[in-house]
């Protein structure tokens, strides 16, 4: 709790009648990476820019370093941003547009030559310091972007959305470069991003946020591993979602099958949702299967093959698979207890939270 | 697929004839030694000595230069806060500032010097001096606002976010990322606020008295009592002066052409 | 932040304010003035009534269609010809160098060609034709605002020319038109905004250009903008004056609206 840097509390936001923030709670600490993740429109981005200053909350206490900072403009604020779009300053060469926070501040010359060499350091763009913006690629300017900000050195360094702009293998890179950025600063980063893979990738903490609210929050593992409902299972990963009844604890029946499934504490013959990862389903002969299906279609992707099937009810399965079937043949599929987690509908992270304790006790500490 | 290109050619030659036909038959007749611009008397310097002596030309030609130079610098100065001032405007709103600003583009000259007129009758302002500069401060200001607002919209909107983010104050903001970030086009508006005034001639008509006089009126006062080959010498400086007008303002919207260029790439490098 | 932001409006809200709202409302104020000074409607009634005004505003309004198609049919070919070439912006700067140069110089040249023993009747006589009366007859007129007002319509048309992404004309050929079919049902369509555009720059200003009918028309062309000229500066007859802008100030905006397209598109862009 000491070493928390910030707090949100009951913060809304709305834009004319639109409410695009309703309630968020969460508390930020110092020194790890932690990732909002969530759809285009889904808020992230307005929480990150009411931690900036840049937007103001409608209701609710921002608190940072202890301070209740809503009041407390842009320009005063200990935190700073990695834009999306970089917003380098179009008129300033690399190295002024580094120095420009630090000359903001009147620092000495000496100094600020002496930060911007050691920013640029940091980003690997030794020796660009006269070139213009426009000279850079975008990979440079995205680093150009992270110096101006660290030179600052921000308890918070907030940045949005800000590898979407780079190609594929290079926000690959970028992405251990970053996390490994920040285990160097020791500093809080926030960072916003749509994509699931770089959010698993990176964050020691992801919240992950849909239609204005925090849907889930938890490790990379926790949350890949038991998502809390429909919305965050389908978002995280792929998934086989399907309804189900718990008939009682450990027993969850899916499309008329019962299966053995490692979760509990619903009410008997409650109506659930079963997540079952494409990755976990394996194709086995027709007897030695929990289902018989019949193969659609099959798609090889480098790694794995797709296979999407039918099961004898008619019901589709989506398998990831490195062994490879036949279109058109009849295949068994099976899968262990653990791979079946069941969400409850309308449960809440709190109540989520209580019930795994409630059976599982406290041997899900030992994440990290 | 030559042949149809050789068409194109020569009907964009006879157009560029047509176009330049008349320019060049004024500045070669000014060297002309005779009086009128009927036959060509052999070369000489006559007109231009004379248009040297004519102290009421210079003045006229001084007076001219200090409305423009005035007037365009002060209209790019409000120009440029409108643009700012639109760029803070929602939808509605903006449209209703730009329809104001273009009724000036739009509106014929007559329509422009009759009604100034008439307003300086209204506040009792003696014509002259401060009228014609007034007026030209207020037909120069729309177009300043046309040059300043793409910039400005060009800008990415977070630019203004970083500055605060990296602890500028409004202040500081305005006057080290966004004056500097749009300068190409707050040049641009003052360039065309200059050319403006000095091609004035309808509404500075109107709205001159006795006692002033911008070139345009003089040419035209002159022009209606015929040929003076003064004048074709007066335009063969004043052809100068615009072509280096046009090399200027290239100059500076091909730089600023060129940041543009490097704005929009970073857009779409966004993008993809 | 909120009080810069009305600090800034300032200037040019009352730019607004005094030059632009103002003058269009003092001018409507004065057209229902006569010379005495006195409240009246006589002003428009003499206009609605008076053979003189509607035959001036007809030729008015005659003139600059007729210069506004000529100046139309000159420029398009010279936008799509320009539009085709390697250099295409240097070609596009030698149509709008020309104007920035004075207008009232450009006019003051052909005083010069068009006169009796100008070049023009010079060339004339040469060739045998013998020479003409040019200057101040309605064909000199119409020439001479035609070829100031080309660079204004050449330019947005060409804009629009450039403006059409080379695959659409691909996409055209590929599905089988014809070069002639390709520009009738694709590039033509598309240019319409920059014709428009075009339409709008040559037509209001052709209505309203006084010097060239004083210079170039001598007495003989009478435009709505000579006219006011006329009532303002020389009979001192500013209601009717006013009256007269009144009716132009309508012109424009019935030309604005025919050929508005342009600007809603902008507008839609915009948001």
């Amino acid at each position: 709790m000491t070493n928390q840097v910030i707090e949100f509390r009951h913060v809304s936001k709305q834009y004319d009648d639109n409410l695009v923030l309703r309630d968020i709670n969460f508390t930020i600490e110092a020194g790890k990476f932690y990732t909002l993740l969530g759809p285009s429109g889904s808020g992230k981005t307005t929480i990150l820019r009411i931690i900036a200053g840049f937007d103001d909350a409608t209701s609710g206490d921002v608190i940072f370093d202890g301070q209740r900072i809503n009041d407390i403009p842009a320009n005063q604020r200990q935190v700073n941003t990695v834009f999306q779009d970089y917003a380098l300053f179009p008129h300033m060469n690399v190295a002024e547009n580094v120095a420009f926070g630090l000359k903001i501040k009147r620092i000495p010359k000496e100094e600020i030559a002496k930060r911007v060499q050691d920013a640029l350091h940091m980003v690997q763009l030794d020796g660009y310091g006269e070139r213009e913006i426009t000279e850079m690629s975008g990979g440079q300017r995205q680093r150009v972007a992270i110096a101006r900000a660290i030179v600052n050195r921000p308890k918070v360094l907030l940045l949005d959305e800000a590898l979407s702009a780079l190609d594929h293998k290079l926000r690959v890179e970028m992405q251990a470069e970053l996390r490994a950025l920040q285990r160097r600063l020791g500093i809080t980063f926030v960072f916003v991003t749509h994509d699931q893979g770089e959010a698993l990738a990176m964050s020691d903490q992801i919240f992950i946020i849909n239609d204005g609210m925090i849907q889930q929050s938890g490790t990379p593992v926790d949350i890949y591993d038991e998502p809390l409902n429909h919305f965050v299972a389908d978002f995280i990963g792929e998934s086989n979602i399907v309804p189900g009844i718990m008939k009682k604890d450990f027993l969850v029946n899916i499309n008329g099958h019962d299966f053995e499934c490692v979760d509990a504490g619903m009410k008997p013959n409650e109506k659930v949702e079963a997540v079952l990862r494409p990755e976990d389903l394996d194709i086995t002969t027709v007897d030695q299967g929990k289902l018989v299906a019949t193969v659609d279609t099959q798609l090889f992707r480098g790694v794995d093959y797709q296979i999407m099937v039918h099961d004898e009810e008619g019901h589709e399965w989506k398998i990831n698979s490195i062994h490879k079937t036949k279109v058109g043949e009849k295949v068994g599929i099976t899968f262990d207890p653990e791979d079946i987690h069941i969400m409850r509908y309308h449960e809440t992270e709190a109540a989520f939270d209580a019930r795994l304790d409630s059976y599982e006790g406290d041997d899900e500490e030992d994440e990290r | 697929m030559k042949h149809k290109i050789n068409w194109g050619a020569i009907y964009l030659v006879i157009v560029f004839i047509i176009l330049y036909l008349p320019i060049l038959y004024l500045v070669g007749f000014s060297f002309s030694s005779g009086k009128t611009m009927e036959k060509y008397q052999g070369f000489s310097w006559t007109h231009y000595q004379t248009l040297l002596q004519d102290t009421r030309m210079i003045t006229i030609v001084i007076n001219t230069l200090i409305v423009a130079l005035l007037s365009a610098l002060l209209a790019t100065i409000i120009g440029t806060m409108g643009a700012l001032a639109i760029k803070r405007t929602k939808n509605a709103m903006r449209n209703t500032l730009l329809s104001f600003n273009n009724v000036l583009m739009v509106s014929p000259d007559v329509i422009i010097g009759a009604s100034f007129l008439i307003l300086f009758t209204v506040i009792g302002m003696k014509l002259g001096f401060w009228s014609v500069l007034l007026s030209h401060i207020a037909f120069s200001i729309p177009i300043v606002v046309l040059m300043v607002l793409p910039k400005i919209d060009e800008l990415s909107p977070t630019l203004l976010d970083a500055a605060a983010d990296l602890g500028a104050s409004p202040w500081q903001s305005l006057t080290r990322v966004m004056l500097p970030a749009i300068a190409p086009g707050i040049m641009s508006g003052y360039f065309m606020a200059f050319t403006y005034s000095l091609d004035d001639f309808a509404v500075t008509f109107f709205v001159t008295g006795n006692g002033f006089s911008t070139l345009s009126v003089e040419i035209y006062s002159r022009a209606r009592q015929g040929i003076d080959l003064e004048i074709n010498a007066l335009s063969t400086l004043m052809f100068l002066v615009s072509l280096a007008l046009v090399i200027g303002y290239y100059f500076i919207s091909k730089h600023g052409g060129s940041r543009k260029n490097q704005i929009v790439t970073v857009k779409e490098g966004d993008v993809q | 932040m909120k009080q810069q932001k009305i600090w800034f409006v300032v200037p040019y809200a009352l730019w607004i304010v005094l030059f632009v709202v103002a003058p269009l409302v003092l001018i409507l104020y004065q057209s229902f003035f006569n010379i005495n000074g006195q409240f009246t409607f006589g002003n428009y009634q003499s206009y609605l009534t008076s053979n003189v005004y509607l035959r001036m505003t007809f030729n008015s309004v005659w003139y600059a269609f007729l210069i506004t198609l000529i100046t139309l049919l000159i420029s398009y070919p010279a936008a799509y010809v320009i539009n085709r070439l390697p250099n295409r912006q240097f070609w596009l700067l030698l149509v709008i160098l020309p104007t920035w140069i004075n207008l009232l110089l450009k006019t003051y040249a052909f005083i010069g060609l068009f006169s009796q023993n100008g070049s023009i009747n010079q060339f004339l006589r040469f060739v045998g034709l013998g020479s003409h009366q040019i200057l101040f007859t309605d064909a000199s007129f119409i020439f001479v605002a035609a070829y100031i007002e080309i660079p204004f319509m050449i330019l947005p048309i060409f804009n629009s020319l450039a403006e059409i992404d080379s695959s659409l004309i691909n996409a055209s050929r590929d599905l089988g038109a014809n070069s002639w079919q390709t520009f009738m049902h694709v590039e033509l369509p598309l240019t319409m905004p920059g014709v428009k555009a075009g339409v709008q720059a040559v037509f209001i200003p052709s209505l309203s250009l006084f010097m060239i009918t004083r210079l170039i028309g001598g007495n003989r062309v009478i435009t709505l903008g000579t006219a006011i000229e006329e009532h303002f500066l020389t009979t001192q007859n500013w209601g009717m004056g006013s009256t007269i802008g009144v009716v132009l100030i309508i012109a424009m905006f019935i030309v604005m609206f025919a050929t508005g397209d342009r600007q809603k598109k902008k507008g839609g862009r915009a948001k």
